[in-house]
């Protein structure tokens, strides 16, 4: 019998361990580590945050979905891994703190280990940013529900006749994520202008991206109207119709009650008043540790300084001009221990995809590489095949999925309503820009493309029941694609 | 009136407009986004 062990519940380890579950044999244990009893799907938090939705039509209880499937669930949150186990047992554990029960240690075993744990809220690294503080923000779907009340609330004093400011982007000059802020900024937009109170609002993209449509991915190019176009044109163009202002290559460095202060790249300081400001926070990993069999700290040799867990990537530090699309990670194995993996945004990216820059005060200004969504689950799937075929008696990892390698499509919503809303339906191939492939522009531009219209609001709404549908592991959901 | 960064971006036209929400030309546009989304998703599960 074999164990794999499965840390975290998102995208990409509830997508390893669903897999898993399906292509082993009752007679190997599946478990699944998580601080939360429940499912997010957290592209349709957005909604939330507009007051579109109801935090239960993008969540549900993983207990009894795991059950079905026959899949151990754990509620607690993976504090250390033990890897070569301890002196007086050699098989190796992640040590949990139970949920609610602070301070105390349970010991699950692995065979098999895929570190799926998500992103840590970095609000603390600018101070006053977040729900604790005085922005918002939609990272979880309780974040959403009170910036939705908060929204509320604006739109209230709206219809009193008082102007309101409103301020979305990032909240820090190495967040990542933008796209998320992007899809919200345009949302709130369209529902002020359904509530009939648009011309009372001043609405501001505050960003960390050196141009718009950057998304923490160099930007792309689109083939349009017998150009070749950066998706900088294709957003400014999506703000401008909209009468969004912008601030670029900016690092926040404080939000007060009402007023955002912020340093851009050229130097510039400046500073933003606001009634409602919603900036995501930077991430880091979630802060496991790791130990050896003699209870030494080895965390350095599992996990990057950021905290994510280091895998078959090419770490070794180089001019941003030396970076190849190589470099990133094809297995996602643990360079130190066969049989541990990371998934999903706790591996490490190798480098930044956007170029990063600082500014005059030592500040970086570096979107981070975004790993979520289809390449989330889709390294969360390859993972869980190649354990499979490990358990199997394979050597090594049988399968890749090297953002490198593969292409994502997203569905940036702009607007909901199924007659006038909108999206922004996009794909780009690869994720990561190889130029060794694609000289001029780093991505196939047969291959990668974006238009606004109502279908692909269409079809973000389809691939919100569609993806639910299958994380729920409902009949026929490993049929449904990443 | 004060220059905002607005100023100097492309706009779309009315007939642009108008078409992201016209619904016969979305249903063509749902069919063709659908088939380079597939074409993306099975390109990327080929390994």
């Amino acid at each position: 019998m074999a164990r794999v062990l499965v840390l975290g519940a998102g995208v990409a380890g509830h997508t390893a361990a669903a897999f898993a579950r399906k292509w082993l044999g009752r007679e190997h244990d599946v478990t699944v580590v998580s601080p939360r009893d429940y499912y997010n799907w957290i592209p349709s938090n957005i909604w939330v945050g507009v007051g579109l939705m109801r935090p239960e039509q993008v969540t549900f209880p993983l207990r009894p979905v795991y059950d079905r499937a026959g899949i151990t669930f754990v509620h607690g949150a993976a504090r250390a891994i033990h890897p070569e186990g301890d002196r007086a047992d050699a098989t190796p554990f992640v040590m949990v703190e139970p949920a609610g029960a602070p301070g105390t240690r349970t010991r699950v075993p692995y065979d098999y280990l895929i570190n799926a744990t998500g992103p840590r809220l970095r609000f603390d690294r600018t101070p006053g940013l977040g729900p604790d503080g005085h922005s918002h923000s939609v990272c979880t779907e309780d974040h959403a529900v009170h910036a939705a009340r908060a929204f509320d609330t604006s739109v209230a004093r709206m219809r009193r006749g008082e102007r309101q400011r409103f301020v979305v982007g990032v909240g820090h000059g190495t967040c990542t994520c933008e796209g998320a802020a992007f899809e919200y900024i345009v949302n709130l937009e369209f529902e002020l202008r359904a509530r009939g109170v648009r011309d009372k609002a001043e609405i501001t993209w505050l960003t960390n991206e050196y141009e718009l449509g950057d998304f923490g991915m160099g930007g792309m190019h689109f083939r349009t109207g017998g150009y070749v176009q950066p998706s900088s044109a294709f957003n400014a163009s999506l703000f401008a119709e909209r009468g969004i202002d912008w601030v670029t290559r900016a690092h926040t460095r404080a939000v007060e009650p009402g007023r955002v202060h912020y340093e851009q790249v050229d130097g510039t300081v400046g500073e933003l008043p606001f009634d409602f400001a919603m900036l995501l926070p930077p991430f880091s990993g979630v802060g496991i540790t790791a130990v050896d069999r003699d209870g030494a700290d080895i965390t350095a040799r599992l996990f990057q300084p950021n905290e994510f867990m280091k895998v078959d990537a090419d770490y070794a530090a180089k001019p941003y001009e030396d970076w190849r699309a190589r470099d990133w990670p094809r297995t996602y194995q643990s360079p130190a221990y066969r049989n541990v993996f990371a998934a999903g945004i706790a591996f490490a990216p190798p480098h930044a995809i956007s170029r990063p820059y600082a500014t005059p005060s030592g500040a970086a200004v570096a979107p981070a590489p975004p790993r979520t969504g289809m390449p989330s689950a889709m390294i969360g799937k390859t993972v869980a095949r190649s354990i499979v075929d490990m358990i199997h008696g394979a050597d090594t990892p049988t399968r890749t999925a090297s953002m490198a390698e593969m292409g994502a499509a997203c569905v940036a919503s702009a607007g909901a309503n199924p007659f006038t809303g909108t999206a922004a339906a996009m794909t780009v191939f690869p994720v990561i820009p190889d130029f060794e492939t694609y000289p001029e522009y780093g991505r196939d531009l047969d291959r990668t493309f974006g238009e606004i219209g109502l279908a692909g609001h269409w079809i973000k709404i389809i691939l919100h029941h569609l993806f639910l549908y299958k994380a729920r592991l409902r009949p026929g959901w490993s049929l449904i694609p990443e | 009136m004060a220059p905002t960064p607005t100023t100097h971006v492309a706009k779309p036209t009315r007939w642009t407009v108008f078409l992201r929400t016209f619904i016969p030309w979305q249903l063509w546009r749902f069919a063709m986004i659908n088939l380079r989304m597939l074409d993306i998703i099975r390109r990327s599960h080929r390994h």
